[in-house]
């Protein structure tokens, strides 16, 4: 079996989806997180400047979501068939859509009144619609293709909880029974649970 | 028959068109229903768009696909252009998710009405042009395809954003010898001609 490095900073960030992807797999790999100073005589030897990257017996990926679903592969939780990787695929765009939301419209807002206006339509507009779309596309045992965890599911617990924490109170999941069964399967995955208990607590 | 593919989203090309070049390339028969931003409105809750939003993708059999990259990756998969290893399979999935961000960049630059607006959005895209074609041109393959030896669905996603991209400053990929060569690689694939040469004449 090839060995795996990933390398980020010490944080969640964007490379959180590929450890729980990692955990939930009971792959072994090296999580090396990066101080800010290590990074400018690392970056010039990454594959496009940016982290996270996953090293693997010479080769080098990047971009976080592809590393995440080329993991995933591997551990058959990207979906059986070409279709349930398509649906796989279509949630995590979907979480990735939600998330850069927040990123570019809420985090970065630095007018203070508008950034309350925006928060507001985000938590009160778009994110119910949005869970009401996925709460369609999840099945009743809670699984967003096929009827067993894969990358989708992950990447839904993980950008809702990625996004929590900036805002007055979590997320509600009143309302999409599904979802809640989804985030349910994901915490109690035996890979993730011990995962979420042992990762390090960092600010983001 | 009834093609097995119907793909619905607005007039133009913008984040569709890469599954219509695939589509094309393969020589595979679909249903290109194209809706006007006229339309868009009056049809948006009628149709079976899973997150209200375009492309989606009815595939026969009763399962519709939305978010435009897992659809064109879902084509690419059924059409034997998604890679041929899980390996470049991960490395085209890394030029899709990195060049991504120009299109709607691009976009907004283009469209704006307002001057001033456009000025600042000129600015911006001025410069991720070059900062995401050099990541491109650095990881390219030198043979006119972006990874392996042969046309992938990665090579069609760029070439669409470069596309748009030489329309809104004629000569900027001449400083980019590696993906020159894939755009003209993509450009004498006959499938490909053909199909730049009867599809309608957008914008963008």
């Amino acid at each position: 079996m090839p060995s795996y490095k990933l390398t980020y900073f010490n944080g969640r960030g964007t490379a959180e989806i590929v450890r729980l992807v990692f955990a939930a797999a009971g792959t072994e790999y090296e999580d090396v997180r990066l101080e800010q100073d290590q990074w400018p005589e690392l970056k010039p030897n990454t594959p496009m400047g940016q982290l996270p990257i996953l090293e693997m017996d010479g080769t080098m990926l990047c971009q976080s979501n592809s590393i995440a679903r080329y993991i995933a592969k591997l551990a058959g939780l990207a979906g059986k068939t070409p279709l349930d990787q398509a649906r796989v695929d279509m949630v995590m765009d979907g979480m990735v859509d939600m998330g850069n939301k927040f990123a570019y419209e809420i985090y970065y807002e630095k007018d203070e009144d508008k950034k309350a206006e925006k928060k507001k339509d985000y938590v009160e507009k778009y994110v119910p619609q949005f869970f009401s779309s996925l709460n369609k596309l999840a099945s009743d045992g809670g699984y967003f293709a096929g009827d067993e965890l894969t990358l989708a599911d992950i990447a839904f617990y993980n950008m809702t909880t990625m996004v929590n924490p900036y805002l007055e109170q979590p997320l509600s999941l009143d309302g999409f029974p599904k979802l809640q069964k989804v985030e349910d399967n994901v915490t109690s995955n035996p890979g993730i649970a011990k995962w979420l208990k042992e990762r390090p607590e960092t600010p983001y | 028959m009834a093609p097995k593919y119907k793909f619905t989203y607005f007039y133009g090309r913008g984040r569709g068109e890469p599954t219509r070049l695939i589509f094309a390339a393969a020589g595979v028969e679909f249903d290109d229903v194209r809706i006007t931003l006229d339309q868009w409105p009056k049809v948006k809750d009628s149709l079976p768009a899973p997150m209200g939003q375009l492309p989606f993708l009815e595939v026969a059999g009763g399962v519709t696909l939305c978010q435009s990259m897992s659809i064109a990756r879902f084509a690419a998969k059924e059409t034997g252009l998604a890679g041929k290893t899980n390996l470049e399979q991960a490395q085209a999935d890394m030029f899709v998710d990195e060049i991504s961000e120009l299109l709607p960049k691009l976009a907004g630059a283009v469209f704006a009405s307002d001057e001033a607006v456009k000025a600042e959005k000129a600015k911006e895209v001025d410069k991720m042009i070059p900062e995401k074609l050099g990541r491109l041109e650095k990881l390219s393959g030198a043979n006119g395809h972006l990874v392996g030896d042969s046309l992938l669905w990665c090579d069609l996603v760029v070439f669409n954003v470069a596309f748009n991209v030489e329309n809104y400053k004629p000569g900027t990929l001449k400083n980019y010898p590696k993906l020159t060569k894939v755009m003209d690689t993509v450009k004498a694939n006959k499938r490909i001609a053909d199909w730049i040469a009867k599809r309608p004449e957008t914008k963008f």
